[in-house]
């Protein structure tokens, strides 16, 4: 890796933040470069402190990096918060009128530069681009072509007038011409490529995923860090047959998604813990009455409101066992953007031809951040959606939507579509449909949904291993594998004897897979991103092995290598030893 | 006419003799009947209650759901093939208690569906408690010392809310009870018709003596529906004589109508085309 930049840009909220990190990411992803942007903010629209962290690299990146080579700093606070993990021969811009002198004490050894951000805006033509002069002046400092910002902003600007365009356009070369003088030891080679994939957040990742999948309504009620999802499919409503519709609440939403899906076209929501327990009942009106359904839970921590913007992995115990009773359900977690978007294409098949709610776990690091994918992002040509009509009938008139079978899946036809009557209750029910309260009816029923966790834990994908043979395994699942791999990349380097286990399909769970995958090892030590190594548990109950440690991190941040690999060599001695 | 019979079903119907449910179930049946829609053509959604049994007695497509929630699975559905006849059963505790949100947001689409509400002011299910239009000091095993809040009033919140097509009926009165469901079926918008039901068993109060002494048919030449302040005058007037008939009604857009993605026809059957996704993604890079 010869390039590993790491470029902050810290301010208040509503201070714009979002244009900066943006144009500079653009800029990157045109010329090649990888990226993995996260986005750090607190549950408020004006004041307090976020930012927004991109790391570049001309390697593909999986998690974000502990030290910053350039800060970004819009307001003084930031400078205050974030000079101390500014690397040697780093740098910090900041506006010259931020007020206040620069307190080398304070604000560590970096060195700063005053640049007029506000001043050099009003220059170009108004005050409300000093977003784009900040952001001139960072990719000044990174030496980026001129020809090449120069395009991003023509772009970004397209749909403005020519007078937005211009002021734009000189605006960000004055922010360059700023800090031309300046001998910044972390400038970039740039590679001149084209792009390496796409430039997306996981939030879109999972929105393209599901029109791929030909998801025609999706219902939602705002909850963060879920409404990028539906507002990234909301916008293509003129486009494909869909229809974005905001619930009133979240119980309305998973109502109407299995109400949409009863009638016959592929439904979604999605939501975080909070609306998801309100969804919980709802989850059970799927299962029995074998209603497709997908859910979309974008963890954040908890309990109840927790800390709204922020990431966690709390919620897996939970959603596996949502609802009461019990009754075949999927819960996938991707690992990344490219299997985000893949992972969504699974999930409505598997939804429709096992006729199950399938829970796709994603969370506030995955959903907000940014990153390049490279993968191929098939589209299916046909989409099967398993359903059948009059014509595949006897006889119509006797059709029963929960008829006995081998596997345990019934034929399922849409109502009104024929002279077939669809027949659906929530209360437990004969094979036509109807409530019942007999005991064969009822066991018929229980034996018949469970028969079908059989083909169905055939469908799951077994973990991912890196270097199996390693005296330690670190097993983590969903979006922290990014991290993790980082972490046994950093190690190896340095001789360990590590590897590591990548859960994405987490129910029905995987215990040969697993087993196998862990009996490889001496030690295998769970890291997430909850109190009690929720995947760990799950792996003792279903597997019998039992991990030698955690490191967990529950405060709702995203975990980075730097520490991961400071709590994973207190292992490896042991292991090396 | 079609024969009402093709709208039953011999499903054992365990409803207590006499139960108000019976006339409202026979009204529907003679709606459809009228309007000649088979049965195949017909979808019901209901919620958790005596009510929400109905379609269970009836030869049609139904989705017997949750308490509550009966009008965002309609929602659901209308939006995956608005071509659907959805007629949406709930109670009185199903649709103005556990699902009063519910109806907030159907009123505000101006849902294109019929909603019957078995109003017996009493929960029957559970076996006799209050509910959201018991009058005030309405006793129970649950409220021994009367029901401690006043009675909403259904019909002066759906005018609060604009809603186009609002009408009451009565169980005792099937005939007139079939011509309203007619003719909220008719209607191109949410039609609520909030029926005066006898609970023979939880409600000794609002008996069939007490509906029979108070029911009046609206006379349609004294009564112009369309006049706002007019029904609404109606709907607030004090139970001393209780009308029955269209409360309401003005012409409305209804939902479906205001979703431009649905202009081109249901979405259940309109063609997918793997190029435009395909294309879209060529523009993300």
């Amino acid at each position: 890796m010869s390039i590993d930049v790491t470029v902050t840009i810290g301010g208040a909220a509503g201070q714009g933040i979002q244009t900066v990190g943006d144009l500079l990411a653009l800029v990157c992803h045109r010329t090649g470069l990888h990226l993995m942007v996260i986005n750090d903010f607190e549950s408020r629209i004006r004041g307090g402190h976020s930012f927004m962290q991109l790391r570049i690299s001309d390697e593909p990146v999986y998690a974000a990096d502990d030290t910053i080579h350039l800060l970004v700093a819009l307001n003084r606070e930031t400078l205050a918060i974030h000079a101390e993990e500014i690397c040697a021969g780093g740098y910090a811009l900041i506006d010259e009128q931020s007020g206040g002198e620069v307190d080398d004490d304070a604000d560590g050894k970096a060195a700063i530069a005053a640049v007029g951000f506000r001043r050099l805006a009003e220059e170009a033509g108004g005050r409300i681009m000093a977003n784009t002069v900040a952001a001139g002046a960072a990719l000044g400092m990174l030496g980026a072509p001129d020809e090449l910002v120069d395009n991003v902003i023509e772009d970004q600007f397209r749909e403005k007038s020519q007078t937005v365009r211009d002021n734009n356009l000189k605006a960000a070369r004055m922010g360059r011409d700023a800090v031309a003088d300046i001998a910044f030891d972390w400038r970039l080679r740039w590679p001149g490529q084209s792009p390496r994939g796409k430039l997306v957040s996981g939030a879109q990742a999972l929105a393209l995923g599901a029109l791929a999948a030909d998801c025609r309504v999706a219902f939602f009620y705002p909850m963060s860090p879920a409404t990028g999802i539906m507002v990234g499919l909301a916008g293509y409503m003129d486009r494909f047959p869909l229809v974005v519709e905001q619930a009133e609440d979240e119980i309305a939403a998973i109502n109407m998604v299995i109400g949409a899906s009863f009638a016959g076209v592929r439904a979604m929501t999605a939501t975080s813990g909070g609306g998801f327990s309100l969804m919980v009942e709802g989850i059970g009106m799927a299962g029995i009455t074998e209603t497709p359904a997908v859910v979309v839970n974008a963890q954040r921590p908890g309990p109840a409101t927790g800390l709204p913007t922020r990431t966690a992995q709390g919620d897996l115990q939970f959603v596996i066992h949502a609802a009461q009773d019990e009754f075949p359900r999927f819960v996938l977690a991707p690992r990344t953007l490219d299997e985000g978007y893949e992972i969504m294409i699974r999930a409505f098949s598997l939804a429709d031809r096992y006729q199950v709610p399938v829970i796709v776990l994603v969370d506030q690091y995955f959903t907000d951040s940014l990153g390049i994918a490279g993968g191929r992002w098939d589209v299916p040509e046909a989409v099967d959606r398993f359903l059948v009509s009059d014509a595949d009938m006897a006889d119509p008139a006797k059709y029963r939507r929960f008829e006995m079978s081998e596997s345990g899946i019934s034929p399922r036809a849409v109502p009104c579509a024929g002279k077939a009557r669809v027949m659906v209750t929530a209360n437990e029910h004969a094979e036509d449909g109807h409530l019942s309260e007999a005991i064969s009816d009822r066991n018929g029923q229980v034996e018949k949904r469970a028969k079908k966790m059989k083909a169905m834990a055939e469908e799951i994908r077994p973990p991912e291993v890196l270097f199996p043979d390693s005296g330690l395994l670190l097993v983590a699942w969903g979006s922290t594998c990014g991290v993790v791999r980082e972490t046994v990349m950093r190690l190896r380097r340095e001789n360990h004897d590590v590897g590591a286990v990548f859960f994405a399909d987490i129910w029905p769970f995987p215990s040969a897979a697993a087993a196998d995958a862990l009996s490889a090892t001496k030690r295998f030590v769970m890291v997430e991103q909850n109190g009690t190594a929720q995947l760990g548990r799950l792996i003792r109950t279903q597997t019998g092995m039992e991990a030698s440690g955690a490191i967990v991190r529950y405060d709702g941040r995203p975990m980075k290598p730097g520490g991961v690999v400071q709590e994973a060599m207190q292992y490896l001695e042991i292991t090396d030893g | 006419m079609a024969d009402v019979n093709v709208y039953h079903n011999d499903f054992e119907n365990k409803w207590c003799p006499g139960c108000g449910n019976f006339g409202i179930l026979n009204a529907v049946k003679k709606a459809l009947a009228r309007q000649e829609i088979p049965p195949e053509k017909v979808l019901i959604v209901s919620g958790i209650g005596q009510a929400a049994k109905t379609p269970h007695f009836m030869n049609c497509n139904f989705f017997h759901g949750l308490h509550g929630r009966a009008l965002p699975v309609a929602t659901g559905a209308l939006l995956a093939n608005h071509d659907l006849n959805v007629l949406v059963h709930m109670g009185d505790g199903d649709c103005y208690g556990e699902g009063g949100n519910h109806l907030l947001a159907a009123l505000r689409r101006n849902l294109d569906v019929t909603l019957l509400v078995h109003d017996n002011r009493v929960y029957g299910l559970t076996k006799g408690q209050a509910s959201p239009t018991s009058m005030y000091g309405f006793a129970t095993s649950a409220q021994p010392f009367g029901s401690f809040s006043d009675a909403m009033n259904p019909v002066s919140l759906a005018l609060s809310q604009g809603a186009g097509f609002i009408a009451r009926g009565y169980c005792g009165e099937v005939d007139h009870l079939a011509g309203l469901i007619c003719a909220g079926m008719a209607y191109p918008g949410f039609a609520l018709i909030d029926i005066m039901q006898v609970c023979v068993t939880y409600n000794t109060v609002n008996t069939y003596n007490y509906y029979n002494e108070r029911i009046r048919i609206i006379d349609e030449k004294n009564h112009p529906a369309h006049d706002w302040q007019a029904a609404m005058n109606m709907a607030i007037q004090p139970e001393k004589t209780i009308p029955i008939g269209i409360i309401h009604q003005k012409d409305t857009r209804p939902f479906t109508r205001r979703i431009p993605s649905l202009s081109d026809g249901p979405l259940i059957a309109r063609k997918r085309d793997p190029s435009v996704i395909r294309s879209v993604l060529d523009e993300s890079g």
